[in-house]
């Protein structure tokens, strides 16, 4: 296939560099602010905030893609853009107002953000050593299931976690047993685990709640109050009284960079992903590296999953994840199979969903415009992948099975 | 018992796979400080004996013993820590790494326990590559580095593990005749050092060239090591093959007719956008053999994807029987009268998975009477596949059996079949032969005379000088990506070799 | 210096593309390793009756069983069972007809090489553009009405799945991501379309966030059973009619031929001149337009209506898109097998239901679930049927051979 388009590419390849498409993003900040000025004058706040978005995902991607001034650039002119913009439409609101807004709909973007980011960054590590892991969802359901039924039985919120993680786990070791071992195709059997993720928790959830519901009661996991910052200007209704969690996840963060690319570790996880039989060849063990990659990810999966339960909606429900593995999928190749990248989309993303949220009171009451918010992660991963503004390469040997000789 | 100047000795060691024994019994030994080359044919089993070595496979049977010592090898690991390393014929490395990290990759230098120390691994990397003369960038990215330095990395990987012995496996497959003369100063000073070498290699003159002593290996079974001053080229092909070598083939001279084949000035960028071949002007006649020879890598590809309508070239143009097509697509080019047996008949020639009366029609599907307006008719198909494989030889099963079941040769049989059965007026050939055995080696080649006995316009490319030789009327010489000279049939292989290099002077178009 | 990047890590497993595994798969299990798989999924299914909820699993499959209405077949059930189970056959056989066609999007682009996972998301569209036209349109009399929806809903599957075909033949996007993507794009849409306020929101109540009702000339003709009850409609025999299609198009037409020749090997293909990127963006349109046909005839056939619950409510992994994959699996991209497939599903996701499930015997809401674990259970041992492969080797191997010489070919 690539034999027929390699000159078409190198033209297009020139017009989607890196910094090609930051000074884009750049261009498209000034416009979410210039758009609610005379003699535009938009009226809603969408149209600055969706252009808004669309600048801060160019930054993202540019700055994934190498070139991270233009890019932050961009992610700033973006974040500008829709501030400024926000501004201008409501001129009318008082400013204190303005800025309680805004600091709930971040506080709620990295409540939403949160569980895509321990989803994603688990994926990373699966699909950085070779194994595709679409059964994320699978692996969050059980561990949003599996937290709260914990923190049930025991009365103990840590232990409700831990024991989600280890459901996560046992699951994800399905996963790797099949897909690495057996060699199964691993879309099927991700597919599979998806299946079983919800028959399992939907069967006990049903068996043991199923009359009552999740007891009022439940262990919940508790939200750090930073009595210091309460009073700060912006920032302190934002990080103020944030869930353990979501700080957890920004540690989790820097961990999984330093330990995937400044260790011993995450070198041979990646070589394993890009060229098993290479890292063979050097003595290190394909299967193992792989297991412990598919079973890291399942760990970190439920732990979204059990935040969503005991953190966030702090109850369970058939399904409850809806699709939040595949979200998490979708910010880890938009951030390409990258941390940082894979949290900012996760953030993107998790604003989207913020402002699903939050927005209905700019339009009519009840209208479902708000809706069409939550298409925006699809579209900007569906263009991150199909190479329009440059492309997501991911790891040479993802979705083979390895054969040792 | 043990010998204190063996690096390693293999006792009978017998390796069986499924419906074949890879390894018979085979004793090896390698002195320290000596190369040792390992010779043979594609599967005579060199490779299976090394990768047992090597910890890749577990032997059936049989010993392995380093400096005296009895040894197993679990893995990979094993053999590393053994002082073994072996450079594989299809490099070992991760293109999106750098080469530093490439190298120290399963034994890497720490800092506070945990931590990859890349400062000291690049650090080490100059040092092992000032000493031993291997000059590579550590911070490079492998996917940026050229062949012959891709390979240099794969040995710095070895002598960064400490090894004693090192293993290469057809290690000049990939190189300019350049790069294989600097490849051969490298391990003589290598072996000068006490390393001691062991040297796969399916090609006479560079064993002889390097090696000390020689193993043939044939069938899975060791025939006779011998000290190099002691052997000659035929006495080594004749080991080798188990009887006479026909070097050369039965033909006629050429009589060329129209040109049916004409290329003028074409350039072809490869897949990163950079100009491969560069500005190639030749000619195919009626009733001649014209062959390309050439290293790999210098542009046969991309010049034979443009010539085939897969790549478009970039500017320049491409005449079959007096038609334009160089912009013309695959399926085009084959209605205008072009065969292509392509290099790799599994990847590209064959789909494995079809029977052969549907890869016999692979081509031809659209139209009647495969076909009308649409609708298939499978019984024709078959009708046709039981024609051509009696008519080709082909032989292991019937039109209805599927492809992946043949032997190479007659697999390839099958890519003539459909390749010559559609009466082309210009056939290319690429590597028509890799990866045959000799018997159907010399059936490719008988029928490519007749292809061109019956008047057909034959392109051959090909990496073996042997087959070019030949084979060819002509001979063209390709180096990075244009035509240094143009040859008769009866030039010496070292003129050949020369050019090949890009040494050779330009001899006017005849 | 022209530098060749280093060979690419070598194809391993049995095959290179899903449609060479596939085959190979076939050749090496046979019928049998479905048939082990079913039994096997069954039988764990069973034992988590047993340890769970410490009821008997033998009546409870019998329960199901009873619930699926295939006991009609059965020539000594008295009279009354037989009005009974002919009602629930027709259930049965009312989620078979989309199950067959979700199956046929899965195993279509399968054989192209390419694994449609948006069979969900197509079979949305199709219903979304089929309500819309037989709610609209009023004026038209039904034939013409319904083949009209039939053919836009159809179009709309295959424009979806015709956007990730495009995408993966010219940029090279994997139609993985680019399906699963589409699906929630056309969730949300439908959140909007039929939200409050939304353009194709009823006329009948704000409140509602669901569709018009469709033309009441629109509803596909009930052929058997009480259509008050709702018996089984004509879909189903649109639904085998497109097995049939299913099997002439690959196997006597060019394009089948072409389809086949990229799923084993696209390389092959290009170098004798086929047109790769057609036959991946056709393959996949195609695929798409079975599942937007199963989205149209459900709604023409027995929803006559569509909410946003209805379409986002579909977006877990127990749809019938999704369910798609594993009828496709089970069934081997075979005409036949993929009819005793969905019939399987449709009797497993009937059977299991609060209606035809008695819930003395068995809670109905833990059954949809425990259909949900067999689902996942077959579609696990589907997918490792290489395991059946090798117990099948590690058997042949141990027989004694005649020891064969090593030659090169």
């Amino acid at each position: 296939m690539s034999t027929y388009a390699a000159p078409v590419r190198v033209a297009a390849s020139r017009l989607t560099e890196p910094r090609g498409v930051g000074l884009v993003g750049i261009f498209l900040g000034t416009l979410a602010a210039w758009l609610a000025l005379p003699p535009l004058s938009a009226r809603t706040l969408l149209w600055p905030i969706l252009v808004g978005i669309l600048a801060v995902a160019a930054g993202i991607w540019t700055v994934s893609r190498g070139a991270g001034r233009v890019g932050w650039g961009a992610v700033a002119s973006g974040i500008l853009g829709i501030a400024l913009g926000s501004l201008a439409t409501r001129s009318s609101v008082g400013h204190l107002e303005t800025v309680v807004i805004w600091s709930a709909l971040l506080a709620s973007t990295l409540r939403y953000a949160t569980p895509l980011t321990f989803a994603a960054i688990g994926g990373m590590f699966s699909e950085r050593s070779g194994v595709v892991n679409i059964g994320l969802e699978g692996m969050m359901l059980m561990g949003s299931f599996f937290g709260i039924w914990g923190a049930d039985k025991t009365g103990s919120w840590i232990l409700g976690v831990l024991i989600a993680m280890v459901s996560g786990m046992m699951l994800a070791l399905v996963h790797a047993v099949f897909c690495i071992q057996l060699r199964a195709d691993q879309i099927v059997i991700g597919t599979a685990i998806n299946f079983l993720a919800l028959g399992i928790t939907g069967y006990l959830f049903t068996d043991i709640y199923g009359a009552r519901g999740i007891p009022a009661n439940v262990p919940e996991i508790p939200d750090i109050s930073l009595g210091g910052l309460k009073g700060v200007y912006f920032i302190g209704p934002i990080f103020g009284n944030l869930n353990l969690m979501i700080w957890l996840s920004f540690v989790l963060l820097i961990l999984s960079y330093v330990v995937m690319f400044k260790t011993p570790i995450g070198l041979r996880l990646r070589a394993v992903g890009e060229h098993p039989r290479a890292a063979d060849t050097v003595g290190i063990s394909v299967y193992a590296t792989r297991y412990a990659a598919v079973i890291t990810s399942g760990g970190l999966a439920a732990l979204g999953g059990a935040y969503l339960t005991l953190g966030f909606i702090h109850n369970f429900d058939q399904n409850i994840t809806g699709g939040r593995g595949f979200i998490a999928l979708a910010a880890l190749i938009f951030g390409k199979w990258r941390p940082f990248g894979a949290f900012a989309a996760a953030l993107l993303f998790g604003f989207s969903s913020a402002l699903g949220d939050h927005l209905p009171d700019y339009f009519a009451p009840g209208s479902s415009v708000p809706q069409l918010f939550n298409i925006l992660p699809y579209a900007l991963t569906l263009i991150a992948v199909a190479g329009v503004i440059g492309r997501s390469i991911p790891p040479a040997a993802i979705g083979r099975p390895y054969v040792k000789q | 018992m043990a010998d204190d100047a063996l690096a390693l000795e293999l006792r009978g060691i017998t390796k069986k796979f499924p419906g074949v024994v890879a390894n018979d019994r085979i004793d090896f030994d390698l002195r320290r400080g000596e190369v040792h080359a390992l010779l043979g044919e594609n599967g005579a089993g060199k490779s299976t004996l090394m990768n047992v070595l090597y910890g890749l496979y577990h032997p059936d049977e049989g010993e392995i013993r380093i400096g005296g010592e009895l040894v197993s090898m679990g893995s990979p690991k094993d053999a590393i820590a053994h002082g073994i390393g072996m450079v594989h014929q299809h490099f070992m490395l991760i293109p999106v790494m750098t080469v530093a990290e490439n190298i120290v990759l399963g034994t890497e230098p720490r800092r506070e326990g945990a931590i990859l120390d890349l400062g000291a691994a690049e650090k080490r990397v100059r040092e092992l590559s000032v000493r031993y003369g291997l000059a590579v960038d550590p911070r490079a990215r492998i996917r940026n580095i050229s062949v012959g330095r891709q390979q240099r990395v794969e040995i710095l990987k070895a002598l960064y593990r400490d090894a004693e012995i090192l293993i290469l496996d057809e290690p000049t497959a990939v190189l300019t005749p350049q790069e294989a003369t600097e490849l051969f100063k490298v391990l003589r000073s290598l072996a000068d050092e006490g390393m001691s070498i062991i040297f796969i290699s399916h090609k006479l003159n560079e064993v002889l060239s390097i090696a000390d002593r020689i193993t043939v290996l044939r069938r899975g079974k060791k025939i006779e090591t011998l000290p190099t001053k002691d052997a000659t080229e035929a006495g080594l092909a004749k080991l080798m093959v188990g009887r006479e070598v026909l070097l050369r083939v039965d033909k006629t001279a050429a009589d060329p007719g129209a040109t049916m084949l004409r290329i003028d000035d074409l350039v072809v960028a490869d897949d990163r956008g950079l100009a491969a071949v560069r500005g190639v002007s030749l000619e195919v006649r009626a009733g001649e053999i014209v062959g390309i020879a050439g290293v790999d890598g210098n542009g046969q590809t991309e010049l034979i994807d443009a010539i085939t309508g897969l790549r478009r070239p970039a500017s320049g143009r491409i005449e079959i029987a007096g038609r334009d097509l160089t912009s013309a697509d695959a399926r085009q080019v084959l209605d205008e009268g072009l065969g292509h047996i392509p290099e790799d008949r599994q990847a590209r020639g064959l789909v494995l998975e079809f029977t052969l009366a549907e890869n016999l029609a692979l081509e031809d599907y659209r139209r009647p009477p495969d076909s009308r307006w649409g609708w298939l008719f499978p019984a024709r198909l078959i009708a046709r596949a039981r024609r051509l494989l009696r008519e080709f030889d082909v032989r292991g099963g019937g039109p209805s059996a599927r492809a992946a079941a043949l032997s190479g040769g007659n697999q390839q049989k099958v890519v003539i079949a459909r390749e010559v059965g559609r009466d082309p007026r210009v056939l290319v050939a690429a590597q028509p032969t890799r990866g045959l055995d000799v018997g159907a080696i010399e059936y490719v080649h008988k029928r490519l005379i007749a292809v061109r006995d019956e008047g057909k316009a034959v392109l051959l490319i090909s990496l073996e000088l042997d087959e070019i030789l030949s084979l060819s009327d002509r001979i063209l010489v390709l180096y990075e990506g244009g035509i240094v000279g143009e040859y008769g049939p009866e030039t010496p292989e070292e003129e050949l070799g020369v050019a090949m290099t890009g040494g050779g002077r330009k001899v006017a178009a005849a | 210096m022209l530098a060749t990047p280093p060979a690419p890590p070598e194809g391993e497993g049995p095959g290179e593309t899903v449609a060479s595994r596939f085959a190979f798969y076939q050749r090496a299990g046979g019928v049998l390793t479905p048939l082990v798989t079913t039994v096997f999924a069954f039988f764990i299914g069973g034992l988590v009756v047993l340890l769970i909820t410490h009821k008997n699993p033998i009546s409870t499959y019998k329960a199901i069983f009873n619930g699926t209405g295939l006991n009609w077949f059965f020539p000594w059930i008295s009279h009354a069972d037989r009005i009974n189970a002919a009602f629930n056959l027709q259930s049965t056989l009312l989620l078979t007809t989309p199950l067959i066609l979700t199956g046929l999007a899965v195993a279509f682009a399968f054989r192209a090489g390419l694994f449609n996972i948006g069979g969900q998301g197509q079979y949305a569209a199709g219903s979304i553009v089929g309500v819309w036209v037989a709610s609209s349109l009023t004026g038209m009399s039904g034939f013409p009405h319904i083949v009209l929806a039939i053919l836009l809903g159809s179009l709309a599957g295959a424009g979806l799945a015709g956007i990730a075909g495009f995408l993966r033949a010219t940029v090279g996007a994997h139609e993985v991501i680019t399906t699963i993507m589409l699906n929630w794009i056309v969730f949300w849409l439908a959140g909007w379309l039929f939200g409050q306020q939304g353009p194709l929101q009823t006329s009948r109540e704000r409140s509602l966030t669901q569709s018009n009702d469709i033309a009441p000339n629109t509803h596909l003709h009930v052929w058997w059973g009480n259509p008050i009850l709702q018996g089984l409609h004509v879909g189903f025999f649109i639904a085998v009619a497109m097995l049939v299609v299913y099997w002439i198009v690959l196997n006597r037409t060019t394009l089948g031929y072409e389809i086949r020749a990229v799923g084993y090997n696209p390389e092959a293909a290009g170098y004798a001149g086929i047109d790769v990127r057609r036959a991946y963006f056709l393959a996949m349109a195609i695929s798409g337009g079975f599942a937007g046909l199963a989205g149209v005839i459900d709604v023409l056939g027995w929803k006559f209506v569509l909410s946003v619950d209805d379409v986002q409510g579909q977006a877990g992994a127990g749809a019938v898109g999704f369910l798609g994959i594993a009828v496709a699996l089970l069934g081997r991209n075979s005409a036949v097998g993929i009819f005793f497939a969905a019939l399987l599903f449709g009797a497993l996701l009937n059977g299991t239901s609060d209606r035809h499930l008695d819930p003395a015997v068995f809670p109905p809401t833990l059954a949809e679930n425990l259909t949900l674990l067999i689902q996942g259970l077959v579609l696990l041992f589907i997918g490792a049927d290489i395991l059946v492969i090798y117990l099948w080797r590690a058997r042949r191997r141990v027989v004694p051979r005649k020891l064969a010489r090593t030659s090169s070919t």
